[in-house]
């Protein structure tokens, strides 16, 4: 299907519509054209539907897409036929979305692993890591063979080199038990984690200073709660494309119940498209923005002063010499814990004050006490926001002033307000700064603790996770080290402080999405003598590995799982067996566990392990989970924050008296304290040393139609989204004599890749973008983490895929050739990869 | 593949997701627009696909729903030109379905015949909602009886600014498009979902099978997959 079959123009004959409503006229009762078989049975001729005949399978969806869907799956003579969203015991999170409705196209998808295979070129003895790549070649074993390998692998490894040679890897990939978690305790080795790695950026600088959530998206008011909201911003998400199924509906709720929406965006996203008020922001100033909306606050003084002094440390004394907080014990003889110094105004004395206590503290002013010069820490805020007036930031941000006035007022006047970021201005190198911002922001205008405000999208709930027991910390296992992925690199390369020798992947494509430098990372896996990789596909990371492990599709699985999205737990009935070799992780690991001695610790059914997750929870039975598919948990609180926060003053510090101090590209060499927000850029910033030779930044979004990297190869999708391309406005094509749907080369001094050119009017001048998720067969060459940075930044800790710089030209003539216009440029992944 | 029933049109920029206008750069106002059309067959009252169809294969049911029998369809494709919605698709190829036999939900439609949506009326027969309305993430789809003043749908033409398609060309479509900022709530709430169904075909439950001549030629078909 081309682009031309799914687009209109508003000057072609239809009109557009915001919603459709069909529905029928004239008509009596209800007609069917379903006949009964008669009595031999043989009147199947008449039957025109198998509608309701199929079997229903209730189960559940599992990438990391974090919408948890409860599914439906329809199947007959021991097929799989279709999916269709579940409705779920607590039945308004019924959800799903384009991909879950197309599972039978992954389940029966050309590309699923069949059977156990090992590299060619690979032995034990002579691994020949050098070989690994596109072209190497695989060959069939048994299944006890593949296993026997990989336990040999385990115990040789470990021999030679010590336990921490042996390296898990996993993604985010298959929610499932698998007992992974389990074996590698008690196996040994070293183990990667997200934490820091992977957009930890935003929740870490909003933790930082409200002590709460992690380092991902932070604790929020649950959905049930949105339509309270009077204000709305979504800041660098595309919530209408990406993780829609569990947001977008509560979003419109909102908007119906009267919330303006503002989206905050480069990019005119489905999203921005449904706004209110849309900030077409450049890439890289969010925190420039929030700081002119701080700035707005304060001059117009519509700040939630009540708030400010019960929950904030703004009315805290700092010292004016060394910015550290005025020492409680100076003023009082047995200060509470945590406790600030604030001026009291009605008796000018300082008082010492704990958290959740508000009264009549100063919120600005100067004083000496004790021959100490002091102010408050809010006087401090306000000073770092006079340093960004509406006006300059407009001119830096590419915004009007009018614009960013609006969305200050509209947050801090209209009622109750809510920011809702998702990850990807923490794919800045500094992006948590913007999460210490915006949390700045909200303490500013009172907007936590109150129906109506909303911190993050998709909130958490606590109350359906499962009573695992003992199972994720088996007896006699042993804690492993971890390192972030942004440390790994470092292992692999270097030796540093570890050197792994033997690799367990699973649930990750890492060389297909989200490991920026592709090639350094592959160079950096040379220095592993084995690499064995489980997943339900043959994916650009298996193809790099020794011993490949096909894993089973989850509708072929039985499980018991919690969610962390909705409040319900979810049980997943087995559709059928796996098909070909495929076999559920849970029997990958206890085959490993067998050969190495812990067999006893993997029951030979795995319903065995389920049973124990269903015994130890009153609120589960299997009648239940088997009848409804799902059962109701309902611990998790509608409004978050309503307590001490978790500083230790438990108040929010919009003043950070214990701020880090973060070093890297593009800043000072003593670097730059954090006290109050400070916009910190590497490349996006306007004089960066390498703008003038690449002068586009290069983002990466996600799309509506992949999960990360899954889905990339079902043949629906890929008929409405072909291939790999390159949104740029016209203005920024034509300048370079690229016209539209010619292939581009987008390269800097990193690595490059060769896509078709999309122009697209929505997407800034100076910003260019591919959507993330695409396989490495998919590009005529190259691949779109190549131009990425895998450099972090001391505090940071974050991969920065959004901070990156390209040039993009008109690729050469051979590549604009008819035979990169098929289905795929590389005539490998069309009707090979489709399952049709 | 796929044959497409129903197609969400981008109104904006010549590619998908994109808009059409100027950007709003260095904090000018810009022209920038894109909305969703979804655009299936609009179901006439006054179709002129089944004016024109010489073998009478395109068919109006007595509920309203516009059909094609795709036994006495000969292929010629004058509906596809007659449509001013582009709603209809012609099969070129033999079918291909994932898994090979299809659902079954649906009548097989072979090489050489125009196929378009049906309203899932298989499974509006059963008392469900079409697929698209119980699939649709956003909730943004109403389907329900017009001649029943209380239904939901009925309610929400009443209420909102609505427009029929091309109402200009006197077709008099059965889908409304619903302007405004609202969202009709959660539609698939008390509503039946397909697993909720008798196993068994329900032959006791219509009032009438055989009643109306259009509805049993349609169905004289074995079953076959949709797409």
């Amino acid at each position: 299907m081309t682009d031309d079959e799914l687009t209109a123009s508003r000057r072609d004959i239809l009109k557009t519509g915001a919603v459709a409503g069909v529905g029928l006229g004239g008509g009596s009762g209800v007609l069917s054209t379903l006949q009964p078989a008669d009595e031999s049975g043989e009147a199947v001729d008449q039957v025109t539907s198998f509608l309701g005949e199929d079997q229903v399978v209730k189960t559940a969806c599992g990438p990391n897409c974090r919408g948890d869907c409860p599914l439906d799956v329809f199947v007959r003579d021991g097929q799989i036929k279709k999916t269709e969203q579940q409705v779920p015991a607590a039945s308004e999170f019924k959800r799903g979305c384009t991909l879950g409705i197309s599972h039978v196209q992954r389940a029966y998808n050309a590309k699923r692993l069949k059977y156990p295979m090992k590299r060619a070129s690979w032995s034990p003895d002579d691994p020949q890591p050098g070989a690994r790549g596109e072209d190497a070649q695989f060959e069939r074993i048994s299944w006890s063979e593949a296993l026997d390998l990989v336990a040999e692998q385990i115990q040789t490894t470990k021999g030679e080199y010590g336990p921490e040679s042996v390296y898990w890897h996993a993604g985010s990939g298959s929610q499932g038990t698998s007992g992974y978690g389990r074996l590698k305790q008690l196996v040994g080795g070293i183990q990667d984690s997200f934490v820091y790695g992977i957009d930890t950026n935003v929740g870490q600088g909003f933790n930082r200073i409200t002590g709460e959530g992690g380092v991902f998206m932070p604790p929020t008011n649950t959905v049930e709660d949105w339509a309270n909201a009077d204000t709305l911003i979504i800041w660098g998400s595309d919530i209408f494309a990406s993780q829609f199924q569990m947001d977008a509906e509560w979003i419109l709720d909102a908007k119906r119940n009267g919330a303006k929406l503002v989206v905050v965006d480069p990019m005119y996203t489905n999203t921005a498209e449904k706004a209110d008020l849309w900030l077409p922001i450049r890439p890289g100033k969010d925190t420039h923005l929030a700081l002119a909306m701080m700035n707005y606050i304060f001059e117009n003084e519509v700040y939630d002063d009540t708030f400010l002094r019960q929950r904030t440390n703004a009315p805290a004394l700092v010292r004016v010499d060394d910015g550290t907080l005025f020492d409680p014990t100076r003023v009082s003889d047995n200060p509470p814990d945590g406790g600030i110094v604030v001026m009291n105004e009605e008796t000018s004395e300082p008082n010492v004050v704990g958290a959740e206590t508000g009264g009549p503290f100063a919120l600005f002013g100067e004083w000496t006490i004790d021959g100490v010069a002091v102010r408050t820490g809010l006087a401090a805020l306000r000073e770092q926001a006079s340093e960004y007036q509406p006006a300059d930031v407009a001119e830096v941000a590419g915004l009007s002033v009018a614009d960013i006035k609006t969305a200050a007022d509209w947050l801090a006047t209209r009622g109750a307000g809510g920011i809702l970021p998702a990850y990807s201005v923490g794919r800045y190198l500094y992006g948590h700064v913007f999460g210490q911002a915006y949390a700045t922001l909200m303490a500013l205008t009172g907007d936590y603790g109150r129906h109506g405000n909303v911190h993050a999208q998709h909130p958490s709930y606590g109350g359906p996770s499962l009573q695992t027991g003992d199972w994720g910390n088996p007896e006699g296992g042993v804690s492993l080290d971890t390192y972030g992925y942004q440390e790994i690199l470092s292992l692999l390369e270097n030796g540093d402080p570890v050197q792994p020798r033997f690799l367990y992947g699973t649930n990750s494509n890492m060389l297909g999405n989200q490991f920026p430098n592709r090639e350094r990372w592959l160079n950096a896996m040379e220095s592993l003598d084995t690499i064995v990789w489980a997943d339900m596909y043959h994916t650009p990371t298996t193809q790099q590995a020794d011993i490949i492990l096909p894993a089973a599709h989850w509708f072929e699985t039985e499980d018991v799982l919690g969610s962390d999205h909705h409040p319900n737990i979810r049980y997943r009935e087995q559709a059928h067996e796996p098909l070909w070799e495929a076999r559920d992780d849970y029997y990958i690991m206890a085959g490993i566990a067998e050969r190495l001695g812990h067999g006893d610790k993997f029951p030979d059914d795995k319903r065995e392990v389920l049973d124990r997750f269903v015994q130890n929870d009153d609120r589960l039975s299997w009648e239940q989970l088997r009848e409804n598919g799902t059962v109701e948990t309902d611990e998790t609180p509608t409004v978050a924050y309503t307590d001490a926060f978790g500083t230790e003053s438990g108040r929010i510090t919009v003043y950070d008296d214990d701020a880090p101090t973060e070093k890297g590209p593009g800043l000072p060499d003593e670097g730059i304290s954090l006290e109050v927000p400070e916009p910190l850029e590497a490349r996006t910033a306007d004089d960066w040393e390498a703008q003038n030779e690449y002068p586009l930044v290069f983002m990466q979004k996600h799309s509506k139609w992949r999960i990360h990297s899954q889905w990339a190869n079902v043949p629906w999708l890929r008929e409405v989204n072909r291939e790999p391309q390159l949104d740029i406005h016209p203005k920024d094509a034509e300048q370079r004599d690229i016209s539209d749907g010619e292939y581009v080369l987008v390269h800097n001094d990193r690595g490059s890749m060769v896509v078709r050119a999309k122009y697209n009017e929505g997407i800034q001048p100076g910003l260019v973008n591919t959507d993330q998720g695409w396989w490495a067969e998919d590009f005529v060459e190259g691949h779109y983490q190549d131009p990425i940075s895998a450099e972090t930044a001391d505090v940071g800790r974050t991969f920065a895929f959004y901070d990156c710089r390209v040039e993009v030209e008109r690729a050469a003539e051979e590549y604009q050739s008819n035979q990169y216009t098929q289905d795929n440029p590389r005539g490998t992944a069309g009707s090979a990869s489709g399952g049709d | 593949m796929g044959q497409a029933w129903n197609r969400v049109l981008t109104v904006g920029g010549d590619h998908v997701d994109t808009p059409e206008g100027s950007y709003p750069e260095d904090g000018d106002g810009g022209t920038l627009e894109m909305s969703y059309q979804p655009t299936a067959c609009q179901h006439c009252e006054n179709a002129p696909c089944v004016k024109v169809c010489p073998v009478n294969a395109t068919f109006t049911r007595e509920d309203g729903i516009v059909e094609i029998d795709y036994d006495k369809c000969i292929g010629c494709r004058y509906c596809m030109a007659a449509c001013p919605y582009n709603a209809r698709v012609f099969n070129w190829e033999d079918p291909q379905h994932v898994p090979e036999e299809g659902t079954g939900d649906v009548e097989e439609r072979p090489q050489g015949v125009v196929e378009k949506c049906t309203f899932c009326s298989h499974r509006v027969e059963e008392g469900l909602d079409p697929s698209c309305v119980v699939n649709c993430p956003a909730d943004a789809r109403i389907f329900g009886d017009f001649d029943d003043e209380n239904s939901t749908v009925s309610k929400y033409v009443a209420e909102y600014d609505t427009h029929q398609l091309l109402d200009d060309k006197g077709t008099d479509p059965k889908t409304y498009y619903i302007q405004g900022e609202m969202s009709p709530g959660r539609p698939w709430k008390g509503k039946e979902l397909e697993e909720e169904l008798d196993e068994e075909p329900t032959a006791e439950e219509p009032a009438d099978v055989t009643g109306d001549e259009s509805v049993s030629g349609a169905a004289a078909n074995p079953t076959g997959g949709d797409d």
